[in-house]
C-alpha cells in the first residue's frame, strides 16, 4: 500500500509572512498574529486535504527553519550566526551551546494541540505529527563551546527532546534528521566533527521508546539506521540502504526542482520497493520550503496520486 | 591612490520604506514605470549621499534598482521564468526564477544604474557589484540545460558581456557576488572557471565577494581565480578561524568587520580591534575595509551607524599606521595580477 504523506515544513505563505513581519513592528497584535497562524493552518488543512495527503504536519509555520524557535526554549543555548542549510540558497540561526541543556517552558505543545484542533475540524481522518529537529542534526549544527564531545552534545539534546517528546498530543512524531545523510562540514563549516554512528542510532532509538517516530534524512543515504521508527529516505540525492528492513518512507518527488515529475514514472519507481515492503509512504525528498508555494502545491497533488497503490 | 585601509560597502542597503511601497504599487501596476523609475533613481542617490555622508571611500547606491541579487538578474536574462517566491530565512524570500529555455543576453543588466551612480557621486570610484554566474545558476530551477556546466557558462558568457559593458562604459571596481560558490565541493573548480570566464578580457579592478561557507575551500582556489581582491565575511562568525587568509597572496582582502544580520551596532573600538586582527595575516596596504555583505536587512538607522562606526574605527587605525609612513595604497587591476 502506498500512503502519501508531508514530511517537514510547507512554503510559509507570503501573505503570513506579512502578517508576522507587522507583528514585529508592533502594527499586529498578538492576538491578530494568532489568529492569522490558524487561519493559514487551516487553508493548509484544508488543501492537503484535496491533494490527498494522509499524513501531515502542520507546515511548520511558526518556524524560521527546522531548529528556530525550539532552540530558543533551551536554557544552555544562545542563537547566533546566519549559516547556510546544507547547499540551499535557506539559511539557519545557529545555535550556539554554552551550558548544560536544559528544557524551559515553551509553547510547542500549545501549537501542536491548537493544529490538532484545526485538522479535527478540516480534515479529522489524517494523522498529524509533531514536528522536531533531531538530536544528531541538531548536535551536528551547533557551534559547541560546552560539551567535550558532539557525542555528548547529542545526548545531550537527547534528553531535550524527551522531555518535550512526552508533552505532545500526537501519536507520530518527526524527528528531522537530514544529518543521519548528509555531508555538512566541507561546505559550510571548517571544523569536520561528527556524532558517532552508535550514539547517533542510539539517541534515536531512546527517543523511540517514548513516540512513534518518523526520522526524516534527506541530502543522501542514509548511514545510520534506527530501529523501531519510519525512516525517510530521500530517492532524489540517496537511496534506501540495502540492508534496511524497518518501516519506510521515500522522497520520491523532488522538493528542490520545479520541474514536475510525471506519475507514470513514479508508480514504476515505486514498484520494486511495493515488492519490499507492505506499507511505503511516498513523500517529497525535503522539505518544501524550496518551492515556491504554488508549485509545492502540484508537487503535493502528484504525490497524492500516488496513494492507495 | 587611495587612502590606506580604503573604505567600501558590499551592495545592498535597506530600501527606504516609501520605496518599498513603491516596489510593491509597481506589482500590483498600480503605478506607472517613469514613477517608478524616478522613484528608484531618487532612492539611489539618497543611499549614495548617505554612504557618502558615513564616509565610505568607495560607496555605491545600495541596489535600489534591483528587487533582489539573483531575481532582478534573471528577470533580465531571456530565457528565465518566475513560479513565485520562494523563502531564504525567516520571512525573506526572492522570486527564484526557472530556466525554461537557453539563456541569452537581450539588455544590459546594470548599466543604466551604474550610469546613474557615476552621474551622481562625488567619489572617483565606486563599487558596482553583480551577482556571479554559478550563484545566478545555483539560485535558479534548471527545467532545461541538460547538466549544470551547461547552464552555469551560458551565464558566464551572459555575465562577461556585461562586464565588457560596463568597463567601456567606464566602470573601475567591479565586485562579483558568488555566495553559493562553495556549496558543492566537488563543483568549485566549475564556479572558479566560470568566474573566470566572465572576466575573460576585463582590465578593471574585480573583486569577488563570498560569504557564509568555508573559506579554506576558497582558499584552495585563491591562486586560480582572476581578481584582485577577495571580500570576505569575519564579523559573523566572530573572527574565528582565520588561518585560511595565510594562503592569499598577490591579492587584496576585503575584510568584513561588521556583522549584517544582528542589529547590535559593533563599538568603534570593537572594530579597531578587529581590523588591527587582520594585520596578524597580511600587511594593511592589502586590505579593504568593508561589512561582512549587503546590509539590507537591517533597519536603515542601524545599517548606517554600523557604516559610520566602520569608517571612524578605520581613522583610528589609519593614524596609527601613518606613524609607519603608510598612508594611501595604489588602486589594483586585473593588469596588476
Amino acid at each position: 500500500m502506498v500512503i502519501p504523506a508531508l514530511i517537514g515544513s510547507l512554503p510559509r505563505p507570503v501573505g503570513l509572512a506579512k502578517k508576522i513581519e507587522q507583528y514585529s513592528i508592533g502594527r499586529l497584535s498578538e492576538e491578530q498574529l494568532e489568529e492569522a497562524y490558524r487561519e493559514y493552518t487551516r487553508r493548509a488543512f484544508i488543501n492537503l486535504k484535496k491533494a490527498r495527503i494522509k499524513v501531515i504536519t502542520d507546515g511548520l509555520y511558526r518556524w524560521d527553519d527546522i531548529f528556530n524557535p525550539f532552540i530558543r526554549f533551551i536554557d544552555g543555548v544562545e542563537v547566533n550566526g546566519l549559516f547556510k542549510f546544507y547547499e540551499n540558497n535557506f539559511f539557519y540561526r545557529s545555535p550556539v551551546v554554552k551550558g548544560d541543556l536544559s528544557l524551559k517552558e515553551n509553547p510547542l505543545p500549545e501549537w501542536i494541540n491548537i493544529a490538532q484542533g484545526i485538522r479535527e475540524e478540516v480534515y479529522p481522518e489524517a494523522t498529524l505529527k509533531a514536528v522536531l529537529p533531531g538530536p544528531v542534526t541538531l548536535a551536528y549544527h551547533s557551534i559547541n563551546e560546552h560539551y567535550k564531545t558532539l557525542d555528548e552534545l547529542a545526548e545531550a539534546y537527547k534528553n531535550v527532546l524527551a522531555e518535550l517528546i512526552k508533552e505532545l498530543d500526537v501519536k507520530i512524531v518527526e524527528l528531522q534528521e537530514p544529518a543521519l545523510a548528509a555531508e555538512l562540514s566541507k561546505a559550510t563549516r571548517e571544523v569536520e566533527e561528527h556524532v558517532s554512528k552508535e550514539v547517533a542510532k542510539k539517541v534515536i532509538e531512546e527517543l523511540a521508546k517514548i513516540k512513534k517516530l518518523w526520522v526524516v534524512t534527506y541530502f543522501g543515504t542514509p548511514q545510520v539506521l534506527p530501529e523501531g521508527v519510519i525512516l525517510n529516505v530521500d530517492l532524489i540525492d540517496g537511496e534506501v540502504p540495502q540492508d534496511y528492513k524497518g518501516e519506510i518512507g521515500l522522497g520520491i518527488v523532488d522538493a528542490r526542482e520545479t520541474k514536475m515529475e510525471r506519475a507514470d514514472r513514479l508508480r514504476d519507481k515505486l514498484r520494486k520497493y511495493l515488492a519490499r515492503y507492505d506499507v511505503v509512504y511516498v513523500t517529497p525528498n525535503t522539505l518544501l520550503d524550496f518551492l515556491p508555494e504554488s508549485v509545492a502545491w502540484r508537487k503535493l497533488k502528484l504525490l497524492g496520486k500516488l496513494g492507495g497503490e | 591612490m587611495l587612502p590606506i585601509l580604503p573604505t567600501s560597502v558590499i551592495g545592498s542597503y535597506p530600501k527606504p520604506r516609501w520605496l518599498l511601497r513603491m516596489y510593491r504599487l509597481r506589482e500590483l501596476g498600480k503605478i506607472p514605470e517613469e514613477d517608478f523609475k524616478e522613484a528608484v533613481k531618487d532612492a539611489s542617490v539618497a543611499v549614495l549621499r548617505e554612504h557618502e555622508r558615513a564616509g565610505v571611500d568607495i560607496p555605491w547606491e545600495g541596489e535600489m534598482w534591483r528587487s533582489e541579487m539573483t531575481e532582478y538578474f534573471t528577470a533580465k536574462i531571456k530565457g528565465f521564468r518566475f513560479y513565485g517566491p520562494v523563502r531564504v530565512w525567516g520571512n525573506a524570500y526572492f522570486n527564484k526564477a526557472a530556466a525554461v529555455d537557453k539563456l541569452e543576453y537581450k539588455e544590459p543588466l546594470v548599466l543604466d544604474e551604474f550610469l546613474w551612480v557615476k552621474e551622481n557621486t562625488t567619489r572617483e570610484i565606486v563599487k558596482v557589484p553583480i551577482t556571479g554566474p554559478y550563484t545566478i545558476a545555483e539560485w535558479s530551477f534548471n527545467e532545461y540545460y541538460p547538466d549544470k556546466e551547461s547552464f552555469v557558462m551560458d551565464l558566464a558568457k551572459i555575465i562577461n558581456k556585461e562586464l565588457k559593458t560596463l568597463e567601456d562604459n567606464g566602470a573601475k571596481f567591479i565586485q562579483l557576488d558568488e555566495p553559493a560558490m562553495l556549496n558543492h565541493p566537488d563543483e568549485v573548480p566549475l564556479a572558479v572557471e566560470a568566474i573566470n570566464r566572465a572576466v575573460k578580457g576585463i582590465k578593471i579592478k574585480v573583486g569577488l565577494h563570498v560569504c557564509y561557507s568555508n573559506y579554506y575551500l576558497l582558499a584552495d582556489y585563491f591562486d586560480d581565480i582572476r581578481v584582485t581582491q577577495f571580500a570576505l565575511e569575519f564579523a559573523n562568525r566572530q573572527f574565528r578561524d582565520m588561518d585560511f587568509v595565510k594562503k592569499l597572496s598577490g591579492k587584496e582582502l576585503g575584510y568584513g568587520v561588521v556583522d549584517v544580520h544582528n542589529p547590535r551596532v559593533e563599538s568603534v573600538d570593537e572594530i579597531v580591534r578587529a581590523i588591527k586582527k587582520i594585520f596578524n595575516y597580511l600587511d594593511p596596504e592589502w586590505v579593504y575595509i568593508n561589512p561582512d555583505c549587503g546590509l539590507k536587512l537591517l533597519d536603515r538607522r542601524i545599517a548606517y551607524q554600523k557604516l559610520v562606526n566602520m569608517v571612524q574605527a578605520v581613522k583610528i587605525v589609519r593614524k596609527e599606521l601613518e606613524k609607519e609612513g603608510k598612508t594611501e595604497v595604489e588602486f589594483r587591476t586585473l593588469k596588476d595580477i
